[in-house]
This record gives structure tokens, sequence and C-alpha cells, in this order.
């Protein structure tokens, strides 16, 4: 037996020992639970490799919920270097099915890279051969392109997207954030080299889809506008034609048209011109004036549409009143200046309703020296002329007007008859829904509401609406004379049996004046005494005739013929309207 | 082996015992223990060796084999030594320690180098630590010398005869491992301060080894550069390791990922199934399963307690202090690396880390161990 000292000291090392084990324990604890989650985290970041999920891009539907702009399922096909067991076969197939050629897919087969894409928008049908081939190392990727089903309808309305999905112009753009999501991620771990791991529970944060968009566009509208709009392009031989229709009660747009519309799945190519030669420079320029949305991103000389407004102003100031009567003799001399009248021998005496009727210009230069610059751009601006009309659609432009302190004599007489300024036909038409809406502001738009995806919840989107800007009997007396327009005036092609249409053409020189460029428009409302829609037509540089009452106007007229019926308002075939119509077309043929 | 029944007696007729007498007692808690804590090595060898194996040698059982061939092969030692009475050990202590020496030597001369430092040292097809020799050799000659001199080890010249060898040994170990050589100085140290009735002396001794440490520490920077990554691991490369372990052991939470689970096993921790191999048993059986490793090694030191305790003589009682010695301090600074509660040092977790030298070194020392506890004379009443 040892001595007892030996024992007590074995046991005193024993107790120190016991000691120091309950500090590593304690120590451990500490650890692994006190800095567990901040430990574990930063594990995590070091194991995690993160794929990111593109999130499904809402859908763009018109109001009918027909599909405008939406997803196609297409496929990435990329090889893993390290999994391929057999490199030629896998080169073969490749380039075959996918149309490549051999030498590329072999050297991007060849590259020791964790992964090589080898094509990104594959078409699933072909996706599939490569998948039935079942080869090692292949890796097929489903994604999603946008995809137009209709090609070239309302395509400078809807634009179209970039490579990563994100809108580029149009809608596409400025409802990025309703249409886009949110991005999901695929967390993969990984060991110390990146390989993933198999059989590891994936960390997966799902992409949210983007919220479905539904627009006011009328599918139907929109394709017999363009149907018109393009009939009357090629027999014009026009540079451009723009049509808009909405309705003047709430700003909602069936229809933008500006043909020609450009292919939305194509957007990059350029239609009827010949890049060869071109540089990339000349290219982009020319691939953006295609991409223009002429209503509303270009501004011109609105020329006679724009005597509404002028006429309004008189209404709304008082200065004058139906039957007012004023002298034409063709034309007009204000301080220096001479002002023609359209017709060079004169109107002779008129009424106003008459000037309106007629267009004649000496009637509105002397209307809008009696209503004056200050109240004349009052009323623009109660109009909204000096602002930009907040449509949906991205780089609106803006109107330019003189500044009030320089608009003299001349200056008044000119803008009177809209010349010597610009606006966009969007802001134009507007004003005008106010004039005949009985004098709501209303903000033209598209969108009507968002969809979320999965629980088709739906966020009404508001648009501001500016009430009383003009009177209601102002209101009235203007549309009953526009209506006389039509019915009897310069824009009597603009008639559609069995409807009341109001409307005003318009003829405006091109600047620089003297080349003979016109710009031949419509405007027009149906019904007269309570319009559900207002539209406007633009042909851009015609040529021969380029009157707009001759050709602009059986435009408008063919397309109301067509949609009114659609939109379910009733023709009234009463005694009366059947023999004024017939009349007016005894009348033309006998000419 | 380890059955009751009295197996025929071999033996050098010329004695009057024979030195594989049959022990009075066998201590099967004890080798339960041992037993346990091999197994569990295999497991966690396995777990953090098979993935860096395939991918390395083709194999994901290359370690595993290598592991369970010395743990077999360990285990036999082992009841071997048991039956030896450890006396017979007396005869060679002085060969075996001045053996031990010629091989520390020559390792620093012809050594193999394993990782950067040459430890190994070749023989045919076997290679081997001498410093695992070493410390076997230094815990047998000791604990001979202490014996003998026991009454006398207060004398300074006494104190030298009896730690010459053994400091020797250390030295020519701290050339090339400093851990090991602080493993074998404190082996040597709790030897003699077990054999000395003095307490004083021993206490100002251990207040000298460490002001000594200090003053070593301030002189070679590169050990300072080590304070310094200790103190804040994340912010120096050299903290790497450390980094990796302690993501693992703060990954394990309190019950862990599962066995098999851990991620930081993938080439995150370097050699994971080395002196790191804890930092996963943390991560995959987290802290209950860390507390139930250590448990298991304090009840194993424990019971060498006990058995030292009630050696029959000193001898004994001074080999079973050795090894708990060893054995300790190897788990304890095994732990506190890992954990980063001291500098980062290379010390193998006994029975649990990779390394067949070590593994076989141990379960021989184990065996000495039970050979001790099965000479303990239990009075009748107990």
């Amino acid at each position: 037996m040892t001595k007892t000292f030996t024992r007590k000291k074995i046991f005193f090392c024993a107790v120190i020992l016991l000691v120091t084990f309950i500090m590593l324990i304690i120590r451990l604890s500490y650890l692994m639970i006190v800095k567990s989650d901040y430990y574990y985290e930063k594990a995590e970041d070091l194991h995690q490799r993160e794929r990111s999920i593109k999130a499904k891009r809402g859908i763009i539907y018109d109001r009918n919920g027909v599909e405008l702009a939406g997803n196609k399922p297409v496929c990435s096909i990329s090889v893993i270097h390290s999994q391929i067991s057999d490199a030629d076969k896998v080169v073969t197939a490749l380039s075959e099915v996918l149309k490549l050629p051999e030498e590329n897919v072999r050297n991007k087969v060849a590259a020791n890279t964790i992964r090589e894409k080898i094509k990104s928008n594959v078409d699933k049908e072909t996706a599939d051969v490569i998948r039935k081939m079942d080869l090692d190392g292949v890796m097929i990727d489903e994604d999603y392109k946008r995809y137009y089903p209709y090609n070239t309808l309302a395509s400078k309305v809807l634009g179209f997207t970039g490579a990563d999905n994100q809108g580029i112009v149009g809608l596409e753009v400025f409802y990025e954030n309703i249409l886009s999501g949110k991005p999901g991620s695929i967390l993969t771990l990984t060991d110390a080299n990146g390989i993933e791991l198999e059989n590891e529970a994936e960390g997966r944060i799902e992409p949210v889809p983007g919220d479905d968009l539904y627009t006011t566009i009328d599918i139907n509208i929109q394709k017999y506008a363009e149907q018109a709009a393009k009939k009357v392009y090629i027999s014009k031989q026009a540079k451009r034609v723009s049509v808009i229709l909405m309705n003047p009660q709430n700003g909602e747009i069936y229809a933008m048209v500006n043909v020609p519309e450009y292919n939305l799945n194509e957007p990059y190519k350029l239609i009827g011109a010949n890049t060869t030669g071109m540089t990339d420079k000349e290219k982009q320029d020319a691939l953006n004036q295609m991409w223009r949305n002429f209503c509303i991103n270009d501004t011109y000389e609105p020329g006679s549409t724009f005597k509404v407004i002028t006429a309004t102003a008189a209404l709304e100031e008082g200065v004058v009143s139906e039957n007012d009567i004023f002298n034409c003799p063709g034309f007009r001399v204000v301080e220096d200046r001479k002002i023609r009248c359209a017709r060079t021998s004169g109107h002779g005496t008129e009424t106003f309703r008459q000037g309106i009727m007629n267009s004649c210009n000496p009637v509105f230069i002397d209307v809008g020296a009696r209503v004056g610059v200050e109240r004349m751009y009052k009323n623009y601006d109660k109009l909204g002329l000096f602002e930009k009309t907040g449509i949906d659609l991205p780089g609106e432009a803006n109107s330019i007007m003189h500044k009030k302190e320089n608009v003299g004599a001349v200056e008044l007489a000119t803008m009177s008859f809209g010349q010597s300024f610009q606006i966009t036909p969007m802001q134009l038409l507007r004003a005008a829904s106010a004039v005949i809406n009985g004098g709501k502001l209303v903000t033209p738009h598209f969108a009507m509401f968002s969809e979320e995806h999965d629980s088709h919840e739906r966020t009404i989107l508001d648009f501001k609406e500016r009430s009383g800007v003009i009177k209601k009997d102002t209101s009235e007396k203007m549309k009953d004379m526009l209506e006389s327009v039509v019915s009897e005036g310069g824009g009597m092609k603009g008639q559609v049996p069995g409807y009341k249409i109001g409307g005003k053409t318009a003829t405006s020189e091109k600047l620089p004046r003297g080349n003979r460029k016109y710009i031949s428009s419509f405007m027009g409302f149906a019904p007269a005494n309570n319009p559900q829609i207002l539209g406007i037509i633009m042909i851009d540089e015609p040529v021969g005739t380029y009157y707009g009452g001759t050709i602009a106007a059986p435009v408008m007229a063919e397309i109301y013929e067509n949609i009114l019926p659609y939109l379910g308002i009733e023709a009234d075939y009463s005694e009366k309207k059947i023999k004024e119509t017939m009349g007016r077309i005894y009348i033309e043929e006998g000419d | 082996m380890a059955k009751r029944r009295p197996t025929p007696v071999r033996g050098n007729k010329k004695r009057k015992k024979s030195i594989t007498e049959k022990p009075i007692y066998f201590d099967y808690q004890f080798l339960f223990l041992v037993l346990f804590l091999v197994a569990l090595g295999l497991v966690m060898v396995y777990s953090t060796s098979s993935y860096t194996a395939d991918l390395k040698t083709g194999s994901p059982y290359f370690y595993l084999v290598r592991q369970g061939v010395f743990a077999v092969v360990g285990i036999v030692v082992m009841l071997l030594t048991a039956r030896i009475d450890y006396h017979f050990w007396k005869k060679f202590s002085l060969a075996m320690i001045v053996v031990a020496i010629v091989l520390l030597g020559m390792v620093i001369v012809v050594g193999k180098a394993v990782n950067g430092s040459s430890r190994w040292i070749a023989l045919g097809p076997i290679t081997f630590q001498p410093s695992e020799v070493a410390k076997i050799a230094i815990i047998l000659f000791t604990a001979h010398m202490a014996t003998i001199k026991a009454a006398r080890i207060g004398d300074i010249k006494i104190l030298v005869k009896v730690a010459l060898f053994p400091m020797v040994a250390t030295a020519l170990i701290a050339v090339e491992n400093l851990s090991t050589a602080i493993i074998c100085a404190a082996v040597v140290f709790m030897i003699i301060f077990i054999t000395s009735p003095k307490i004083k002396q021993f206490l100002l001794l251990g207040l000298g080894v460490v002001a000594l440490m200090g003053i070593f520490l301030i002189v070679a920077s590169y050990r300072l550069q080590r304070i310094k990554v200790w103190l804040a691991p994340e912010k120096y490369e050299d903290g790497y390791q450390t980094m990796q372990a302690l993501y693992a052991i703060g990954s394990g939470g309190i019950f862990g990922k599962g066995l098999g689970q851990s991620i930081q096993k993938l080439g995150f921790i370097p050699e994971s199934h080395n002196d790191m191999i804890f930092s996963v048993v943390c991560e995959e059986l987290g802290l209950f399963g860390a507390v139930c490793v250590i448990g298991l090694f304090a009840l194993l030191i424990w019971r060498c307690v006990i058995i030292a305790m009630s050696a029959p003589d000193l001898y004994g009682a001074l080999i079973v202090v050795g090894v708990i010695t060893h054995l300790s301090v190897q788990v304890l600074v095994n732990i506190a690396v890992v954990t980063n509660s001291i500098p980062p040092t290379g010390v193998p977790l006994p029975f649990i880390s990779y390394g067949g030298t070590a593994l076989l070194g141990l379960l021989l020392e184990m065996g000495l161990v039970l050979s001790v506890a099965g000479r303990i004379k239990i009075p009748k009443e107990y």
C-alpha cells in the first residue's frame, strides 16, 4: 500500500483535473449555446453557393383578359466539366441538336470551369430532345422568356424586355415594379472546393412572381384601328400613321396605334431599313426611332384641331356666342402680317358656329384677339396644356409654348388656329376630353389594375382627375358645334351612319414651311351628345391629297363604324338621320 | 483474455512468480471505457476522413482501415500487457529510455517529414513516431527511478539522477514538437511531485516554469504571433484552422447535426481526422455529445485515479500517475486548443484522433494501468 500523502496528492491533482474539465465544458457551452447562431451563420455563409432563380414576370392583359405579353418557357443548356463522361458524344450531340459549330461546343466542353453555358433561350422541344439523350454532365435549366403573342400589336405601347427580363421601353418599363417580381435563389451546400454536395437539403428561396397587369387596351379595337391605320399608311404612302382611341370620361385608352409597328419578339430587327453599312450608333439611333411612340414622345403643331381649344376659351370667357357674326375676306391682317384663310376666296359673312364648321382662320383670329393672351393662357393651363398628361408610359414630351410675355398679336392670332407652338397628340386629346366630358381633366392611362399572381388579389391603379376645369354649359355648346362640323361642315367624311359624331379636322404644314409636308388629322368623338369614345388620327406626310377632312376623317369613320356597335353604343336610324346620310351619299355621288 | 477462469501458467521456471501470472482482479469497467473510446474514435475517424479520403485515395475507408488495424493490434497489446506483471518492466526501463533517446536522435537526423515536421521514422514499411515510444519509456523509467530513490527524492543530486534521461528525451522531442515535450515534462514532474512528500518546492517550480514560459513567449516572436492569432483568429490567415474549428463547434448547437452530417469536415477543416477531430464531434453530436465524450475521459481518468490510489505499491501508483498525466494533459490541451481557449498547438485527442502509433502507445499504457489494477489486493471484508 502506498503512503497516505501520495494518495492525498493524487486525489488533490484529480480534483484540479476535474475542475479543469468543468471549465472546458463551460467554455464549450458558451461556444455551442451562446455563440451557436453566430458561428452557424458564418459557417452557412461559407458552405452555401447561391444560384438565383428568375421570377416569372407578370402578364400584361388587355381589358378583356387577353394576353398581350406573356412568358414562354425556354431552356438554357450548360455543361459541367467534372461530370462529363463521354466528351466526344456530348460535343457531337450538342452541336448537332443546337446547330452550333462543333469547334465552339468542343472548346466549351473542354473548358475546366464549374459550369459553362452552351446556349440559352433554347425552346422546350429542342431541350427535350437533349434531355432524352441523357448525357452525363449536360444540364438543362428551365427559364422564361418574354413572349408577345400578337407580335406587332401595340408594340410602341407595350414595349419589350431585355436579356434579364427587365423592361426596356413602354409599359414593360413603366410598370417594372409591378411586373418584375422578386427573384428567388437556390442555396446549395458545397465542400471546401466549391463542389456542390448531393443529397444535401437545398435551401430554396422561392421567387415571387410579378403581378399581372390588366390594361385598358381592347385588343379588338386596337386590332381594328391598326388595320385601318395600316391601310391608309399604305394607300397614302405616309411616313407614319398614329391613332389614339380613348374614353373621354375617364381617360382609359382603348387603342394607341403607331404604324409602322415593329415586332416585339424581334425588337432589334430594323423594319424597312437596310442595316448593312450602318455604324453601331446609326443602327441604335434607327432602333430608338423605330421604338418611338409618336403619340406621346413627340410634339407637333396641331393646326385646326386646336380651334376646339380656342373656341372653348372664348365661350368660357363669354367673349363670343354661337351666333355672333364674323366676316372672312379670305385673309386677316394682324399688325404687319397678312394671315390667309384656307379658302383664299373667303367665307364671307358667317356666324361663329359656321366659322367652326368652316374652320375659318379669320374667325378664330378675331375670337383669339377677343379672349386675349392672359385669359387664353389661363384656359390653356386649365386644360392641362402646360403640363405632361401623366400617361403611364415613359418618356412623355411636354408642350413647347411661347412665353406669355412674348406673345404679341401675331403670335396670339396664329396660336388661335393651332400654329406656332407644339404639343403632343396626347395633350390635345386630354384637353379635348375635358371640353366634351363636361369639364373633367382626366389622366389618360393604360393600366386598370394589377393582380397578385397567387391570391388573385387586385389592386386598382388610380389616376388623378380634376373636375370643373370648364363650365358644363361650355361643354354642351362645344359638343353641339363640333357635331355640326361633322354633320354639315368640314368634317363631313367623318360621319358614321346611325351615329352622331362630333369632330374637327386639321391639316398642318410641317416645319419648315414650304416643303409641302403635312400632317393630316381628324379628332372625333361619339356619340356627340354623350361622348363614350374620343379618337384622333394623324397621317404624317401623306402623298397626294393631304386635307385632313378628306383623308383622315374617313379613316376614323371607318374605325367608328365598327367599334361603336362593339362598344355597345346603339345606332339610331331615325328617319331624319337616314335621310341626311342618304342625301350626303347621293350628293357626293352626284358631285 | 478477460476470462476469470484460471489459465495455464506459462513462464520462466527459475522465477518464483511467472510474469504472466493471472491477475487477482480485472478492471472491466476500465476496459469498457477504453473499448468504448476506441470504438468512438473509429467512428469519428471514419466520419471525418471518408469524404476527403475518397477524393484523395479513391477509398472512403482508407483512414478507417489503417486506424482499425492499429486498434485491433493495440487492444491485443493492451490485454497482453495487462497480464504481464508491471514489475517486469523495471529491468528494461533503462534500456527503453536509452533506445528512445537514440530513436529521437535519429528522427532529428533522418526523420521522415510529414506535414512539415519530421516526427516519423520508417522501419521497413512501418512509419512510427519515436516520441510515442519515448512517452512510455519516460513513464516507466521515471516511475522506476522515483520508486528506488523515493526516500531521498528531495536531494538535488538524486533528483537529477531520476530526471536526467527523461529530460534528455523530452528536450529531443522539444526540437520538433513542443506540445509533446510539454506533456512529457508534465509526466516527469507529476511522478516526482507525487513521490515527494514536499509541496512548497513544487509550487515554486511551477511558478518558475510559468515565468520561463513567459520569457520564452516574449523571446520567440513567432510564438507571439501565435498569441495574436489566438486572441483574434478571424484577423489572421494563420487563424484559419481555428476559425474553421469554431464554425464547426458553434454550428453544432446543443444536439448537433447528427452523426456524419458535418459540413466542416468536407475540406474546410484541414485534416479534420487529426488534431481538430473534436470540433467535428461537436458539430455532429452537439454539446450533448461533446460533454459525453469529455465525460468518458473524466470517468476513465477517475478510474485511473482510483487505481493509482489503491495501487499495491508506489511503483504501480507512479506508473498510473504517469499515464493519467499523459492522458489528461493531452485531452485538456486538445480540447482547449480546439475551442480556442489556449493558443493553438498540435496535440491529438487520445483514442479519437487518427494516428496509429499514438493509439498503440496509449493502449499499451492502458494495459499497464490494467496490470497495476489487476494486482490490487482487495481486503477480504470488502
